[in-house]
């Protein structure tokens, strides 16, 4: 049985490097969905299982703080691991979210051994 | 047996009595590619980031440089029986030497470089002792794939 993992970035390229990184870690993922902004992201969620999302924090129409907020005060969507993968410079700004439940940061432009050690982390799976 | 690696050279083995090994990596870049199922490893010493800096070099000696090193090295990895899914990667080098006054950044350029090349190939990196300003010896056990980096007193598995 593999996670599932949800992809939130305004950015197509962005999207594809993470979900090919993904792949390429060897954690078991199921389902790798997509959405490029926190409203598409909700639409997944309260239809979709989802056992990871990485969200970007500035993105059109609700960014990923937004998204945090309606997602801690949605109890099924509460308990959902949010790390955030983000060009934000402003390191009490993400200190801040991390209070606020997001589990891990990584910062852009990351290597894909970084992402996939945030995942395997955030996910309690050790390295293959 | 002890397989020496020259600068801008690669070797592969399945022997498990083999031990790859290679010196002076300074700006160099030295590549560990080990298959733990098929106990195949292979290992590249390359100089250059890229073939088409100098193309006919490249065709003359395709291990001097990251692309065109890894790519020859991944196929000789495969005829031994390595399967590219299962390779675990390792890296050591990219020195910036104090004597070459950086002018061209050779061993930034080359973490770049290969960095971009095993993306390309699909390869995460596994461990790297990159950087610095100290030359570094490489040995890779093929029995097991252990990777130990020297540089100065310093001795480090990775």
């Amino acid at each position: 049985m593999g996670f599932r993992f949800l992809i939130v970035d305004d950015s197509a390229t962005t999207r594809a490097i993470i979900r090919r990184t993904i792949r390429l870690t060897g954690v078991p993922a199921d389902v790798i969905l997509e959405a490029s902004n926190g409203i598409e992201a909700l639409q997944i969620l309260t239809c979709e299982k989802v056992d990871l999302v990485l969200a970007d924090l500035h993105m059109p129409l609700m960014d990923g703080v937004e998204l945090m907020k309606h997602m801690q005060c949605d109890a099924a969507l509460a308990t959902i691991p949010v790390v955030i993968v983000s060009a934000e410079p402003n390191v009490s700004r993400i200190e801040e979210l991390t209070k606020n439940g997001v589990r891990g940061h990584l910062r852009k432009p990351f290597t894909p051994e970084s992402l996939r050690a945030l995942i395997e982390e955030t996910l309690g799976v050790a390295h293959a | 047996m002890t397989i020496v690696v020259n600068v801008s050279d690669a070797a592969v083995s399945d022997d498990v009595e083999d031990v790859l090994s290679t010196y002076s990596l300074g700006s160099c870049i030295g590549v560990c590619a080990y298959d733990p199922a098929a106990h195949v490893a292979g290992m590249l010493h390359f100089q250059l980031p890229s073939g088409a800096m100098d193309p006919q070099r490249a065709q003359q000696n395709p291990f001097m440089f990251a692309d065109t090193g890894m790519e020859r090295l991944l196929r000789l990895m495969a005829e031994k029986g390595a399967d590219r899914r299962r390779l675990r990667v390792k890296l050591a080098g990219g020195a910036q030497m104090l004597n070459d006054n950086n002018l061209f950044n050779i061993g930034r350029r080359n973490q770049t470089a290969i960095r971009k090349v095993l993306w390309q190939y699909g390869l995460l990196i596994d461990r790297e002792d990159l950087g610095g300003n100290s030359p570094r010896t490489l040995y890779m056990k093929v029995a097991d794939g252990t990777v130990t980096v020297k540089s100065g007193a310093r001795t480090a598995v990775l």
